[in-house]
């Protein structure tokens, strides 16, 4: 079972969350339209099937912050995230 | 709650926002604005004590045991029924089936209504997926033709579209009363005139509507409406199916066992059950008699309050809030701004950001403002206005225990996102 942190793994997350941080993790830093349209794509295809709508991805995003996987920062064009560094 | 005084209807609103305890929350400090009401509206403790009574002092089944407990269960949960038949002005409260949620209330009615082999359904480009897809379905299953209707980019329907549309060979339309989008209110009237005119019956889609405006099934001649009760300040997983006694007594059953017969006889080695007539024929099983209860106390406490004066008061805040977004060059509203023809919420998208969900994370972050982004389950209406569904749009949406106050704060918040997206 792969970590993501100490205490969590990647299947106590769902499947929208996990989604999010393997964007994340072949990025440096996206904003929130940026991961939509990757989640949209052939290569994330078979974990990211819950954003049509954009709110569930979204919502499962903020709660990867709240567990302090993932960062975000609002600024011009709204917000970035990123995985959180060690 | 509302005193007459002479013809002045007087709503104390102050003591309104008392009755919902969840506003009574602070969240890092700051008051919470709730403007997700079109998504789930609020309790108020009316409704919770009437559940609670239930579960606290008579948790039993209806209908069926003799003791004291039952006999409580069983009178509430009729007079509940008899409660949401005033709200709507059904004819006889038996028009009125406990369902889930709106959505069932739809699904029911397009997989069993009874529409003939060839004929033609009719619903539009602004229905929610609940409007639609069941209907779409139907069609896919019994080979029956299915027609949109477009709505207009500002929401609104061209009535011309309608008599147009619906010719002799339509059996059902089902359309949305109030978009859970735009706000527009549909012409149901004019509809139904049409509709029945040709041989057509009628499905509406109240689930926005009910909770902001006065329903009159009667009036309005629909067949069938279907409500969501969580959205009227009621239980979440209660909704109800209305129909017309012949269409209910004429549609196929949904769901068959227990609750649903008079007689089930054994004979000749075969089991050969009576059904009864509506409304317990479309209830089968254990029902949810605490939700019943809940969503007879909201339809209470809803008419205690007036709906003629729950619309004028959320129609007064959109009109505050849209006074100042109209202004704000970076806010594309979608739908009407006039309010007259609107349910009380506003939908929209900013320039200065790519999606709106950056707007609901923004607001909800530094202002405690709750709205609603996303595509709202209207997927076809985004495409039809060339808006990427997956950045969606945001929505506001006001109820009876929301303020000025609530309307300044969301406002300031926008200012804020602008100033700092820009």
């Amino acid at each position: 079972m792969q970590a993501v942190s100490p205490r969590l793994t990647m299947s106590d997350l769902s499947k929208n969350a996990q989604c999010v941080l393997k964007i994340l993790e072949n990025a440096d830093s996206l904003t929130t339209s940026e991961i939509l349209e990757l989640a949209h794509t052939e290569e994330y295809a078979e974990l990211c099937t819950d954003c049509a709508g954009g709110d569930a991805f979204v919502a499962a995003a903020n709660q990867l912050v709240e567990k302090g996987l993932i960062t975000k920062k609002f600024g011009k064009g709204g917000y970035r995230w990123q995985l959180k560094g060690d | 709650m509302a005193t007459e005084r002479g013809l002045i209807i007087m709503v104390d609103w102050k003591r309104v926002r008392n009755d919902f305890s969840a506003l009574e929350r602070t969240i890092n400090g700051r008051p919470v604005v709730y403007l997700d009401s079109a998504c789930m509206a609020l309790k108020p403790r009316q409704v919770i004590d009437a559940m609670n009574e239930y579960y606290e002092q008579y948790p039993a089944c209806g209908g069926r045991s003799i003791h004291k407990f039952g006999e409580e269960a069983s009178n509430a949960y009729s007079a509940s029924r008899g409660k949401f038949a005033r709200f709507i002005n059904a004819a006889q409260q038996e028009e009125c089936i406990w369902t889930r949620n709106a959505t069932e209330s739809l699904n029911m009615v397009a997989s069993s209504a009874r529409l003939p082999k060839g004929s033609k359904i009719i619903t539009t480009s602004l229905e929610h997926h609940s409007g639609s897809l069941p209907f779409v379905e139907r069609a896919k299953r019994d080979g029956l033709d299915i027609e949109i209707v477009k709505a207009q980019p500002d929401g609104t329907f061209d009535i011309e579209d309608w008599k147009r549309a619906i010719d002799n060979k339509t059996s059902l339309v089902s359309v949305v009363h109030s978009s859970n989008v735009t706000g527009t209110v549909a012409p149901m009237k004019e509809i139904v005139e049409i509709a029945h005119d040709r041989g057509a019956l009628v499905m509406s889609d109240d689930a926005q509507y009910a909770p902001h405006h006065p329903l009159d099934v009667q009036a309005l001649d629909v067949d069938f409406s279907a409500i969501s009760v969580h959205k009227m300040c009621g239980p979440t997983g209660m909704g109800v199916l209305y129909g017309k006694m012949e269409h209910l007594e004429s549609m196929n059953m949904c769901l068959y066992g227990g609750d649903t017969v008079s007689d089930v006889r054994f004979e000749n080695n075969k089991i050969l059950p009576d059904y009864l007539p509506p409304p317990e024929k479309f209830e089968a099983g254990l029902q949810n008699y605490a939700g019943a209860i809940g969503a007879g106390a909201a339809a209470e406490y809803l008419q205690s309050i007036g709906m003629r004066e729950i619309e004028k008061h959320e129609r007064s805040l959109l009109e505050m809030a849209l006074k100042r977004m109209l202004d704000m060059e970076q806010v594309h509203i979608l739908g009407t701004d006039d309010i007259s023809i609107k349910t009380g919420l506003v939908t929209f998208t900013v320039d200065t950001v790519s999606s709106a969900h950056d707007v609901a994370t923004f607001l909800n972050d530094e202002f405690n403002v709750m709205v609603r982004s996303g595509w709202h389950c209207v997927g076809p209406f985004h495409y039809q206005m060339k808006i990427d569904p997956k950045m969606g749009t945001v929505r506001a949406s006001f109820y009876i225990y929301n303020n000025q106050s609530d309307v300044t704060i969301f406002l300031e918040g926008l200012d804020a996102l602008i100033e700092a997206s820009s």
